[in-house]
């Protein structure tokens, strides 16, 4: 009896953050799937349940298919890249030179301005015309024509992309750092007087130690790669065609553009469930990989 | 003693609680007080114009009606004003008075949101030609005292660079103009197909609507489709200015700021725009420009891009409504009008108000404001503009990337009011 009054008096320490949860995420989430079955249209209080009738409209919609499409292939490729590209990084910036605090500032520094302002940046910079910054200088160093980088098909894809990784990098290599900087010296000196390489430094201890930094930077990779909204918003606005377009870009043109927010509630539940789904198995596989590496 | 701990902190909690809806009916009261109180009134207003080009209308008002101050918000047209507005109107949180547009006008009388404005006396000033835009079955829900009319600005330098002594009379010889910029080593026009294109509306105008001017009505009643309207328009466009690489895919990249610059840089020789771009143009140097409406396949005929402008209208809910429609009479008096002007620059078509225009856009504000020859589907279409403007979006990006046919395109249009009517 005691101890549970003893449980009980630590859990009602959670209630505050239980009312504004359940306030601010597990009520719009119910009031989402209640509205999902409805034909609402954002705007009057006069709406019928339709059923489940959203949710098959949602597999034959155009936009939402290539919706889908292109946020799974954002948030695979930028997390694959950051990856690739933040490990090594944050390899660099914790060796002993000069410059490194400089450096580290400066890598941080594109994940701190708002995606949107980026984007608008780099709006000028992948500007299609021949007077824009990255056609000039093609032009100056190569003699290449201009290229259409945000209205071709692939190469707004991969401008998108780019521009995100770009955005994100230094940011994911500073948590690679901060891990870095938690590995014992003594192991580096243990494996260099058994005559390990450098290179076998960073493959068989430093690699297996970032495991749990992986674990965390490849979650956030992956869930604020499925919600991306405003790098490609500004850059393309989802175009040429839907080839740009994200699930939150459909969920806001049908919601609330086209005031259809009983169909866009319905998206919205199927991307609860995919980020949900994806999100739990990708944890979860990390965890044991963790697990097996140390 | 534990007992007494946890009873504690449920005390303090549901404390907390009660006090924060206390206070929050604290505060309603003491609005409801205030209104009662003729003395002191602050009107909230979501407006379209930003704080700068609201400023003397608004101070204008305030001299007269000292007791009234504003609480004045601004969200950009036009996504983020219509997005903005809708949250508010949905949360019951809505300003005392806010802009009907065309994106948002079914949506906000079909919900009851606005004041039916048709019987006050200060609707007189309004044209009838201004009204259908912000009316439905006859009544009219908001106040507009302006409208905007749009052509192809073209730089005279530039033309003649190429050779071109005269401005092209038919659609032919628009795309000979074009052509013969090309040669030249000129871009002649940048079109971002952002939007509906205004090339599409124009063509539209001239191809469609001269002949009969009540197509869309007949779309939306079911008797005709938009693949019966909209092919032809869609293949002209197609086989002229893409097949001919006089517009390009490369284009769609653009954002409206950089073509605006580009024109200015004389990097350009045409491209659509309004008389909000007037300003801009007229402080580059040594920019000598004109404006010109889209040639139609008869000679003499052309058609604008124009609309109404948005209007100001009441909150149906607010408890605020007589001095909000002081402030709708003040818009309508003369003093008011001459105010907005000042203000916004915007081109006023008010009923006994001179109106100023500037002189490019002259010959656009009498061939097309005046006589009618303007056309803007969002306008005139009476359901799912949004949703039908962003597939032909999409369907002209498609079509000017090769990604599909014209025919394909227009389907996607049909199909997509298809699917909005069975929603």
């Amino acid at each position: 009896m005691g101890k549970f009054m003893r449980q009980l008096q630590y859990q009602v320490f959670l209630i505050p953050i239980l009312v504004i949860y359940t306030l601010f995420t597990i009520y719009p989430l119910i009031r989402s799937f209640t509205l999902s079955l409805t034909n609402f249209n954002g705007y009057s209080n006069n709406y019928d349940f339709i059923g489940l009738r959203n949710y098959a409209r949602l597999f034959a919609d155009p936009a939402i298919m290539s919706g889908i499409s292109f946020t799974v292939l954002f948030a695979v490729a930028t997390t694959v890249l950051v990856t690739l590209l933040a490990i090594p990084l944050a390899l660099i910036l914790d060796q002993k030179f000069l410059s490194k605090n400089v450096l580290r500032a400066v890598f941080f520094f594109p994940s701190i301005p708002s995606g949107l302002l980026l984007a608008f940046v780099w709006g000028f910079i992948f500007a299609p015309v021949p007077s824009g910054i990255l056609n000039t200088i093609l032009r100056e160093l190569f003699g290449s024509g201009p290229q259409p980088w945000l209205s071709d098909p692939v190469l707004a894809k991969i401008s998108t992309i780019v521009v995100a990784v770009w955005a994100v990098t230094g940011w994911h290599a500073i948590i690679y750092l901060a891990f870095l900087q938690s590995i014992p010296r003594d192991f580096y000196e243990a494996a260099s007087i058994d005559g390990a390489s450098r290179w076998q430094q960073i493959r068989y201890l430093t690699i297996p130690l970032l495991a749990p930094a992986m674990t965390v930077s490849i979650l956030l990779l992956i869930t604020n790669g499925l919600k991306v909204y405003e790098i490609p918003f500004a850059l393309t606005n989802g175009g040429p065609g839907f080839e740009t377009h994200t699930i939150t870009h459909v969920i806001v043109l049908r919601g609330i553009s086209e005031a259809q927010f009983g169909l866009a509630s319905a998206i919205s539940v199927v991307f609860f469930l995919i980020v949900l789904v994806i999100g739990f198995l990708q944890f979860n596989l990390m965890q044991r990989r963790e697990e097996r590496m140390q | 003693m534990k007992r007494k701990s946890l009873l504690f902190v449920v005390v303090m909690l549901v404390s907390v609680i009660l006090g924060a809806c206390g206070s929050n009916n604290d505060s309603a009261t003491g609005n409801n007080g205030s209104a009662s109180e003729p003395n002191q009134v602050k009107l909230s207003i979501l407006a379209w114009n930003n704080e700068s080009e609201m400023k003397p209308v608004l101070q204008g008002f305030q001299e007269k009606y000292p007791h009234i101050t504003f609480d004045f918000q601004f969200a950009p047209p036009v996504r983020d004003y219509i997005s903005k507005l809708q949250t508010m109107l949905l949360s019951d949180s809505a300003t005392d008075i806010f802009m009907i547009a065309a994106e948002n006008r079914n949506e906000i009388i079909d919900g009851g949101h606005a004041l039916d404005l048709t019987d006050y006396p200060f609707m007189e000033v309004m044209l009838d030609s201004n009204k259908p835009m912000l009316s439905k079955d006859g009544r009219t829900y908001a106040f507009t005292q302006n409208g905007w009319v749009g052509g192809w600005f073209y730089n005279k330098a530039l033309f003649e660079q190429a050779g071109i002594t005269e401005l092209p009379q038919t659609w032919d010889e628009f795309v000979e103009v074009c052509l013969k910029l090309k040669e030249a080593g000129i871009i002649p026009l940048y079109d971002n197909m952002q939007d509906l294109t205004q090339v599409h509306s124009a063509l539209y105008g001239n191809m469609v609507l001269s002949q009969d001017p009540e197509f869309d009505d007949k779309i939306f009643a079911g008797e005709k489709t938009f693949a019966d309207g909209w092919t032809e328009v869609f293949n002209v466009w197609k086989r002229d200015l893409i097949d001919t690489g006089i517009l390009t895919p490369d284009m769609i990249g653009l954002t409206g700021e950089q073509v605006e610059s580009e024109f200015a840089l004389g990097n350009v020789a045409m491209f659509f725009s309004g008389p909000w771009v007037l300003d801009k143009l007229d402080q580059t140097p040594d920019l000598d420009y004109g404006v010109m409406g889209l040639p139609g396949f008869e000679e003499g005929q052309r058609y604008y891009v124009g609309a109404p402008g948005v209007g100001f209208a009441v909150n149906s809910k607010t408890p605020r409504q007589e001095e909000a429609l002081l402030f709708l009479e003040y818009l309508s008096s003369e003093e008011g009008l001459q105010l907005f002007y000042e203000g916004t620059g915007l081109i006023m078509t008010a009923e006994g108000f001179e109106a100023e225009v500037h002189p490019a856009l002259q010959q656009a504000y009498e061939e097309g404001l005046i006589e009618g020859n303007i056309y803007l589907p969002m306008v005139t279409w009476p359901r799912y503009q949004e949703a039908l403007r962003n597939q032909f979006v999409v369907s002209t990006q498609d079509v000017a990337v090769g990604k599909i046919s014209v025919d394909e395109a227009i389907q996607a249009i049909d199909r997509k009011f298809e699917e909005m009517e069975n929603y």
